[in-house]
Order: structure tokens, then sequence, then C-alpha cells
């Protein structure tokens, strides 16, 4: 080590290497750079010219510094300079590390862990080995294995993985641990680093500044401690147990020293992660502890799953809840072997909707159900109740249970004895049917709820009618159990107070068989009265123990199961704290999840007292000793590479020309792609803001030119004399341009034309597919070189078979009634696709002749004729037009003409 | 397999180039000062009754001519019995040689073409030429006959790639026809006093020759630039070390300049002619200027 001011050299003996600079100088002086080697005939010629010696250059000045800067880079890396370097280690045996990694030290865990990788870093240099500690104690599955001596660098692997543990922090055992090594490895005396999370253990009936001298006493005899602490001011907040009164949850926070007024945001979740709720706390100064009360909706506190402090970054700043805080989940109980319904006429589906909003809805048997947290046990038309079944709903009523039944055929069949103690009221056998076929009266509506009625307020939905119901018994109490009363005053909605709970009776069905109730959203209200009656009752207390499902970590963060973490019996669980077997989060199974919360049952934490004399304090934070080698390396590669390029271009090597060459057609291509870019989306928006004819382009300039005239002309004539109002038409090249713009393709075939290439040949293919029509046209009268051609093509476009247009085609008639299809000449044939042969939409994909249709359409600017037809006159280019007409009407409009040409048979079918 | 496949492509390449190169010229008939006297047949008239296509002279039956040989319309006109005799047609012999030597490959850059290469291509288009004109022609130093017809093409092809007897920068002496034409191809940059020891060699057995040298533009213009060391490409040739190439360049060019008159002086106390070619112009007008070369009158 040698100082120099804020500057140390860790290896300063390699500095000895700046010795050397002064022979590279005088090497790099005689040394010229090479020179370029041209093989070249004529050298004789040269030689006659050049008849001296060849002195050696001089290398030029500027490349001997960058050569002796690169060597000095080298030679100072090598050194290791670092800036503001600590103190060396004391004394000569190892370092001992003792890391308190418990939760408390997850709020800065970042600088424990680089103070960590520092001390390794340090150990290294000075050649010490490194004994590591940490005082969480680990989880009991995990085989403990004694402290050892490690290599720094094993420990910097270490300290890479090491994270806090979710529970406290037992350093007796580890001080134990070390005190175990010492003894057994006689080592001499190291130095001592305690890396503290700055709270006081606890022991039973001792001070805690008591149990902290003890541990320092128990450092010291291994070497001068040095104690890294933040002090007490980055002590946690943590949350306390929570307490759930009147609708709302009162969540207590706790810090351990007073630090005046600061202000905290809790942050409530659901079950998907979404933040339910955000508020602030704030401690006023003096106070150790606050309250805040988080209120919540029903239905919003139903999905709580965890409260944390934000931004805390620690477990005992999280709170994690379970069914035990949820209000009243209601049960709906599914009928043992029930008759198969539709799903969306279950009676469950109409309560199941009628329920959610407010309530967390659970299905299953009876028997499973009871075994959870419930309020309310729903009980549909299920018919017989088992008799096991019975009587643990009556048990489970007297708890407090709230059952709700509804009524149905099955209820209307079966006697009282069957459902003994499970009805508010004696039913008659069978049921009225009020308002139906058979009867006079009307579906009866409901009475206004009296004052004793829970449903007292609700306001009474006009069409809510009952066509069927099951009817009481009359006694004397039944006008006190009913709690809600058809119009006749037959009670709808019974109730009676059994033990601490309530059976209820729906006189009707929960669906809309009997009664449109269900429907409304008055059903909806009453639900959530009945709801509200309830108080919930907890699950029987004994079953398979509960396993890990989700744990969370030091930082709070929670993650799938921990394996280290055993299961705990259902017995035991509330006496249950977290410790390193069992780490804070959920446990169950699938049937009930309970939650371990770190903060249930944990001591105020107490900040670390004064430490004895004698025993260094520093901080996490004033540990910066900056390594500049790292530096140095990099400046060194640097100018390495500077120099190698510098060589190059001495030598003449480096094909300056060519670089820029290269890097100028780069830019050409980016920019081009660009440019490709942009004309793909002009083309697109082009051609999808209007409605165009498009042609082909041919490759022959005077074929594409008709096209192109020929379309003009007919667009002109359908803008004159049809709805169709189309753009001006668009050249196409089916290998480059996207052609699913358009309806029509004009496809005039040159002699000896092929497809460029397989690819177009599929896109060609998709878009016949994805509804096209394409209008080959071979331009001469059939059999010549273009016919050939069309051939061939159409083994590449895998094109359907083609019948000769029938006379009855929509194409005849889609606008104008035609016989034939002539074009510039006529008398030839048109052929096309098979009806049926494709579903789209009735439109035949391909459309083949030879009539030279473009021609025929063709107009100058001034709107005259370009060709002559064959053999002529006005009429056959009208006719011409008409096909036009016919045929692009044909591809727009698809199989809507098709059921116009049907039209007359429809009607006749009909019978107007 | 596919090893001949190849090569019979690249022959074909390159003689498809040479003869588009020769497309636009006439056959080419040596101008003939005094054809050799073999009894090899051609185009060149003897002017003596031989073996030939043109008509020469009737003469009397004499005994021991063949009857085949009686021209019957002639001898119907009068009593003696007439033979048609033709004219004796002698083919020149035309010896080609391309040096093959290493300083050849030289290139000054990827794009150009090798003076190897170039070589080559003047010398199968002058052998496209020479065919059509029906002369006989061989490739010097390979030890084959005179031949002619198109089949030579191919055959100087496979000569030429496999560098056929013309390692040494300047053609080996050996015994030759009188009278026979030469045309070399070459950069002649060895010394001159070398090339006059052939030349003179060949002159006085009677025969004529042209020089072609083919120089890429690097070795005219010398267009490079700082410290350079040149190396020769040749056996017995030492490496030059210039410091700044652009000082020496004009001095270069005098110095080639020299060189190249010392050649022509050599040429012309023989009779010879050279003509000089750079690679990176095209190779019609020297191959014009050997048609000329070739097919002009005697004395002329």
């Amino acid at each position: 080590m040698l100082s120099l001011g804020a500057l140390t050299f860790a290896y300063p003996a390699a500095l000895f290497g700046f010795a050397v600079l002064a022979v590279i100088w005088w090497f790099l002086r005689l040394t010229p750079p090479a020179p370029l080697r041209v093989a070249f005939p004529p050298v004789r010629l040269l030689a006659n010219l050049i008849q001296q010696e060849e002195s050696p250059a001089r290398t030029p000045l500027w490349l001997l510094l960058l050569r002796l800067a690169l060597a000095s880079a080298i030679i100072l890396s090598v050194a290791h300079p670092l800036l503001d370097a600590h103190a060396p280690l004391q004394n000569q045996g190892p370092v001992y590390i003792l890391l308190d990694d418990d939760w408390v030290a997850a709020t800065d865990w970042d600088k424990r862990r680089s103070s960590l990788l520092r001390l390794a870093d340090q150990a290294e240099r000075e050649n010490r080995s490194v004994v590591f500690a940490t005082t969480a104690p680990r989880p009991s599955s995990v085989r403990a294995e004694p402290l050892s001596l490690l290599s720094a660098a094993d420990a910097r692997k270490l300290f890479g993985a090491i994270q806090p543990k979710p529970w406290p922090s037992n350093r007796q055992a580890a001080l134990d641990q070390l005190s175990a090594l010492s003894a057994r490895t006689a080592a001499t005396a190291g130095t001592v680093f305690w890396l503290t999370n700055g709270v006081a253990e606890q022991e039973q009936d001792e001070d805690p500044s008591a149990v902290t001298a003890k541990t320092i006493s128990a450092l010291q005899k291994l070497g001068p401690v040095t104690v890294l602490t933040d002090g007490s001011l980055r002590l946690p907040v943590t949350l306390g147990e929570p307490v759930y009164e009147n609708g709302s949850l009162t969540l207590t926070l706790r810090r351990s020293v007073d630090q005046g007024s600061v202000g905290y945001f809790l942050r409530a979740f659901g079950e998907d992660g979404q933040v339910l709720v955000r508020r602030s706390v704030v401690f006023e100064a003096g106070d150790l502890e606050t309250e805040a009360a988080l209120r919540l909706p029903s239905e919003q506190f139903n999905r709580l799953t965890r409260v944390d402090i934000e931004a805390a970054g620690h477990v005992g700043a999280v709170l994690l809840f379970d069914e035990r805080w949820r209000r009243r989940p209601v049960g709906l109980a599914t009928a043992g072997a029930g008759v198969p319904v539709q799903p969306l006429l279950r009676e469950h589906h109409y309560l199941a909707r009628a329920l959610e909003p407010f309530t967390e809805v659970r299905e299953g048997s009876v028997e499973d159900l009871l075994k959870r947290e419930m309020a309310i046990l729903a009980l549909t038309d299920s018919g017989v109740i088992s008799t096991r079944d019975r009587n643990d709903l009556q048990g489970w009523i007297a708890k407090g249970g709230v059952l709700l039944r509804f009524a149905g055929p099955n209820l209307a069949q079966s006697g009282n004895q069957e459902n003994g103690g499970l009805l508010p009221v004696r039913l008659r056998a069978g049921d009225r049917e009020i308002g139906g076929a058979m009867s006079w009266g009307k579906p009866a509506t409901l009475a206004p709820f009296g004052e004793e009625s829970p449903f007292y307020g609700l306001p009474i939905a006009k069409d809510v009618t009952v066509r069927r119901q099951v009817l009481a018994s009359p006694s004397l109490d039944l006008a006190e159990k009913t709690w809600a009363r058809l119009s006749d005053g037959t009670p709808l909605v019974t109730a009676e107070r059994q033990g601490n709970g309530w059976s209820i009776l729906f006189h009707t069905t929960a669906n809309a068989e009997w009664s449109n109730l269900a429907l409304s959203g008055m059903f909806v209200d009453m639900l959530r009265r009945i709801v509200g009656l309830s108080q919930g009752v907890s699950g029987s207390g004994d079953g398979p123990p509960l396993v890990a499902i989700e744990t969370l970590d030091g930082f709070g963060v929670a993650s799938d199961g921990n394996v280290d973490a055993q299961s705990i019996a259902q017995k035991d669980f509330e006496k249950t704290r977290v410790s390193a077997d069992h780490p804070p989060g959920v446990y169950g199974d699938s049937g009930s999840r309970r939650v371990l919360n770190l903060s249930v049952g944990a001591d105020q934490l107490t900040p670390l007292s004064a430490l004895p004399v004698g025993v260094d304090q520093i901080s996490y934070e004033a540990q910066t000793e900056r390594d500049l080698r790292p530096w140095l390396l990099l400046a060194a590669l640097v100018l390495f590479i500077i120099d190698s390029i510098a060589s190059l271009a001495l030598r003449g090597l480096l094909p300056m020309r060519r670089a820029i060459a290269g890097l100028v057609w780069v830019l050409v291509l980016a920019g081009s792609a660009g440019h490709t870019a942009k004309a793909n989306e002009d083309f697109a928006r082009a051609n999808s803001l209007q409605t165009r004819l498009a042609y082909v382009i041919s490759g022959d300039e005077q074929v594409d030119e008709t096209s192109k005239r020929g379309l003009t002309g007919l667009s002109g004539i359908l803008h004159d004399r049809t709805a169709a109002e189309l753009g001006s038409p668009q050249a196409v090249d089916p290998g480059v341009d996207d052609l699913s713009f358009f309806p029509l393709l004009y496809w005039p075939i040159v002699p000896g034309y092929r497809l460029p290439n397989d690819l177009t040949a599929q896109r060609v293919i998709q878009y016949l597919q994805g509804g096209g029509t394409i209008l080959f046209d071979t331009r001469d009268r059939s059999g010549g070189a273009s016919a050939l051609a069309l051939r061939e093509l159409a083994f590449g476009l895998d094109l359907p078979p083609l019948v000769p247009v029938p006379r009855d085609h929509v194409l005849t008639r889609s606008f104008y009634l035609l016989d034939d299809f002539p074009g510039r000449w006529m008398g030839d044939g048109v052929w096309i696709e098979k009806a049926g042969e494709r579903v789209n939409d009735g439109v035949a994909s391909v459309i083949s002749g030879s009539h030279d249709w473009a021609a025929a359409w063709a107009v100058d600017d001034a709107q005259r004729p370009l060709y002559p037809v064959v053999p002529g006159g006005e009429r056959q280019r009208e006719l011409a037009y008409r096909f036009g007409v016919n045929l692009v009407m044909y591809t727009l409009t698809g199989n809507y003409k098709s059921d116009q040409v049907h039209l007359p048979a429809i009607l006749e079918r009909i019978g107007q | 397999m596919r090893e001949p496949i190849q090569i019979n492509r690249k022959r074909s390449d390159s003689q498809h180039k040479a003869e588009s190169v020769a497309a636009g010229f006439p056959a080419l008939l040596v101008a003939a000062e005094r054809v050799a006297s073999t009894v090899s047949q051609g185009v060149h008239g003897r002017r003596r009754v031989g073996q030939g296509e043109t008509f020469w002279q009737f003469r009397r039956y004499e005994y021991g001519d063949s009857v085949q040989q009686i021209d019957w319309r002639q001898s119907a006109k009068s009593t003696p019995v007439y033979v048609r005799e033709t004219e004796w047609e002698a083919a020149q012999s035309v010896w080609l040689w391309r040096d093959g030597s290493a300083s050849m490959d030289f290139q000054s850059s990827e794009k150009s073409t090798s003076k190897r290469e170039r070589a080559s291509l003047l010398l199968l288009a002058l052998a496209s030429l020479l065919v059509r004109g029906g002369e006989r022609m061989a490739l010097l130093g390979t030890g084959m006959l005179p031949a002619t017809g198109r089949a030579v093409l191919p055959q100087f092809w496979s000569m030429l790639e496999a560098n056929a007897g013309a390692a040494n920068s300047l053609p080996q002496v050996e015994t030759l026809p009188r009278y026979a034409r030469m045309v070399w191809f070459g950069d002649f940059l060895s010394r001159p006093e070398e090339l006059d020891k052939v030349v003179r060699t060949y002159a006085n057995l009677g025969i004529k020759g042209h020089l072609v040298q083919v120089l890429d533009s690097a070795e005219e213009l010398l267009p490079y630039d700082g410290r350079i060391l040149f190396g020769g490409v040749e056996s017995g040739e030492g490496d030059v070390l210039v410091r700044r190439v652009e000082e020496l360049r004009g001095a270069y060019q005098q110095e080639l300049a020299r060189h190249n008159d010392a050649l022509k002086a050599i040429v012309r106390r023989y009779g010879w002619s050279l003509t000089t070619h750079r690679t990176d112009h095209a190779p019609e007008p020297v191959l014009l200027a050997l048609f000329v070369l070739l097919s002009e009158a005697v004395g002329g």
C-alpha cells in the first residue's frame, strides 16, 4: 500500500515499470512503421532511379507519445490505484463478518450488500480469508453447516446471493458458531465487522443494552470490532395486527424512534394485485404509534388480500388477509343428483349473478361448504337433504349461520318431516298457482314491506309478479315470521330465528320459473339485506395440516411456496408465530387458506443502544472507495485501438475510400427502405379510401396503356349510369403490391407472360381466396400464344375449373340484361368459375375471355374511343360497356344481385 | 465429374469473349511476303500449278494424267484433249506467343484485368481472325505443328491456360520454317539486350514478327503515394523502397519511355513492329492495329 493523498496504490511495486518507458521510447524511436509492400513488375526501372540506400524513417512524435501513454496506462492499472481507500485491515488473521440478515435489514439491503462486497475486495487485496456468519436462523429442514474459512472470491459469490430472511434474528446462535470456529481453527486474531440491523435483541428479563454489550464482548475475543450501522433513524416502520370494526379496518403503524412528523402511504391490494385503496398516514411528532382506518365497501373488502406501507421494502410492513377477514361469504349448495338443466337457467346462476356484486360466492356440497368460512348458505329447490346434512345444518344455524332456501316443485312435493327444522314455517303440501291457464286470478304482485321486515324501505318493483308459490300453514306466529307478502297477503318470504342464526325461505323459485322476482333489481337488494343480517361462522378447526402455498421474502415480495417452510396443524395455527420454519405467507390447501403475518405477536423494535468504548462505528454510507483500475484498462484499450488505426493509416492499409463508400451505401439503403415503407403506406391509403378498378401490369407498354385507358373509360361509364363512383384505375404488380384493396383485377395476358416467382403466385391465390375476382383477357381470338400463356398461368395459380357463362348467370343480369359479352372482338365464349365451387359470397373468383375488353372501353382524353370494334358498330361498343357495368356490379354486390335474380321465385314461395 | 464441366464453361467463356472481340473484323488474310514452302494447302496462291480451288490453265493431255483430270467441255471445242489445272494454293503459318511469366499476373486493382488475361484474350481474338482467313498457326514453344480450323481455338486456350512453353518473359529460340510470321504478346520489361538477342535470331531466319506490349495502367502512371516498398515479381529482382513515390513519378515515366524507345529501336532494326496496349483500354484498337500490320501488302 502506498498512499499519495487521496490516491492509494494497492501494488506500488508495479510502479517501477515506469523505468521501462525509457527503453520503450528508445525502441520506438528506432523502429519506423513498416511500409506498404506493392508487387510491381517494372521494379527494375525503379531500381535504376534509386541508387542510394533508404535511411530509416523516424516514428512520428505524436505516435510515440500515444504509445507511451498506452504503456503508462497499463503500468498504472497493474499498480491498482484506489481513490479514497479505507484503512487497511488490522491484525493478520481472518476477517470475521457478522451480518444481521433478518427482515429488519431488508430496508437498506443494497447498501449492506455493497459493504459486504467491499469487505471481500479488501480481504482479497490483503490476502485474508473470510469467516461469514449470519444471525437469522436457518430453517430446520436445511442442514446446519459449521462455519468455515472462505477465500475472498468464494465469499464474494456468497455475498452476491444472500437475501434477507423474513423472520427475526438470533444473534446468540451466530456468536456461538463464531467462537466454536475460532476455537476449532485456533486462528490468530483477525478483525471483526458487524453489519448490524440497528436493533437490540431482547432476551428474557434482560436489559437490551446488556445483551448488546455481551454480543460485543463475544466479538472482541476474535479481534478488534468495527460496527457498521445506520443508526436508529433507518429502523423500519411496521404494521401491527389489524382490527375490523364497524365496516372499517383499523391498522396500527409502529416506529421505534421518534423522528418527528413523518407521513407514509398505506396500500390495500385485491386478489389480482389491483390497488383497492391508498391513503396517507402521518406520525405526529412524539408518537411511536399511529392508527389508520381503511374504509372499504364490503364488496371490495371481500377482495382484500394484502395491505402494506408503500415503498417500505421489508416484510414487517406487509399484512396478508385471508377468509377470516372476509365479510359474509355465501355458499351455494349444489343438489346431489339434480336433473341436468341448461346452465343459464339454473337457479344457481340467478343467485350467483345477484350475489356476486357484493359478496363472495362459493359453490359446493353442503358438507364441503360447512367446513369453510360461511355466513349464508343458500339451498335452492334441491329436494331431499340427507339426515347428516340436516343435522350439520341445524348445528351450523344454531352457531349463527343463515340458511336461505328457495321453494320449487321439489319442496312443494316433499313433506315437512324431511325438512324438519330447516324451514321457518310449516308448509302446506303442493303449490299454489296464481293466474295460470286454469285460474281466474292474475299473477300476484308484492305488497309493501312491513316495518318489522328487514326489507323495510326497499321500493316495491311494480312489474314483479309471482305466478306460483308454496303456501305456509296458518299458525299464530306466521305474521311475525313473514318478511314479505304478496298483495293478497300470502307470505312470500318467511324467516325464523334458530339459535344465533336464521332460517329463511323464499316461497318461490330462485329462477324465473315461478316468478320474475329473480329477474328484478329488487331481488338483489333483498339478498343484500339478508347478507347484511348474517355474521359469519368460522369453519371447523380440524383438518389436514396447512402447507405453505405462498410465502413472503424479507422484502415482502410474494413467491410460490418456500420448500423449507414446514406445514402447520390447523389447531395450532392461531398460536404459531413467524420463524425460520414458518415464514410469513399463505398456508392451507384448496379448501381453506390462512395467513401468517410477521407482525402478529411481534414486539416493538428497540434501537441498538450506545456501543461500548473501543468499538469502531462506521456508517454504511461512508465507505466510498473507488477503484481506478477498470478506467485505466478502458483507457489503455481505447489507446490501443487508436494506435492500431493510426498504424494501419501510416502504412496505407486503411481502405479509407471503401469504408466511406460502404457507409454511404448503408445510408442510401436505409433511406430507400424508409422510402419503400412510405410508398407502401401511400399505396394502401390511396386505395383504401376509394374503391378503384385495378389492372395487372403486363410488361408491354401499349397493353398497359390500353388497360389504363380502358378502365378509365369504364369508370366514367359507371359514374354516369350507376351508383358506383370509382377512383382512377390503379396499376398493380401482383408481386409487389397488396392486392387486397381491389374488388376486381383486370389481367391482360401477353404472349409469353410468366409469373415472376412462386411468391407472386401465392399472393394471387391469396387474393382469390380472400374474395377477389380476376378478369383474364387474352386479347386475341382464342387459341393464340396468349391463350398458351394463360394456360401456363392457370397451372401456377391453381385456378378452379371454368365453364362457359350459363345463360341465366347473374353476370347476364346484374345491371343490364345481356346475352353475350363482346369487347373489341366478339363471338368467343366467356368462361367463368363454376357456381358453388367456392363460397366467396356467390361471386366467381375467375372470369376469362379473349375479347380485349379494355380496348373496347378505352377512351382518349377527350372521351373518344381509341380503338375500333370488330366487326363494328356503336351497338357493339355499347354492349362492351354494358358487360363492364354488369361485371363491376357483380363483383361489388355479390350475392345480393343473385338474390334479386331469384326474387320472383322467393316471392312466389312466400305466397305474396 | 464437376471439374471438366467447369473448365469447359470457362473455356467457352474465354473463347466467346475473344470471338466477340474479333467479331467486328473481316477474315484476316495474312499478307504473304514469301509463303512458307510448306506443302500445306491454303489461300495464298503460289502462281504455279498445284493443289487448289482456283482455275489456273488448260494444257494438253499427256500420258500419265488421270482421266478424271480431263476437262471434257474444253476438249470438245477442238481436236486435242485438254486437262484442267488449278493454282497451287498454300497457307501462311503464323506463330503466336504469349508471355506467361509471373509479372503478367499483375493487376493494379481488383477490378482491372490482369495483363495475362488481356494478352490471352488478344491472342485468341487474333487466332479467331486467322482461322476465318484459313491461315495456319501454332503456339510458339509448345512444339505443336501449325494447324487451322476452329478446333485450334480450344486447343490454344487449354495450352494458354496450362501456361505451356511460356514461363520465361521472352520466347525460346527454336527452329521454325522460314518466312513464317510471328506475333508476341508480353510486357517486355526485361532488359532490351535480351530481347535483341532473341529477335535477331528469328529475324535471321527470315521470320517477320509483331510485338504487342501489354502494360497495366499502374505500370505506366505509377499512381502510388507515400512510402512504399516495391517488390519484384520475378526471380532475381530485389525490392526497392521508395520514400515518396509522388516525387519519383515523372522520372519513372521518362524511364519507361526510354525503355520503350530502346525496344522500338530493336524491332525497327529487324523490320519488326511494336504495339503498346494498356489493360484499362479496349482490346479492339490493338486488334485493328494487328490486323492492319498482318494484312498489309509487301513493303507496305
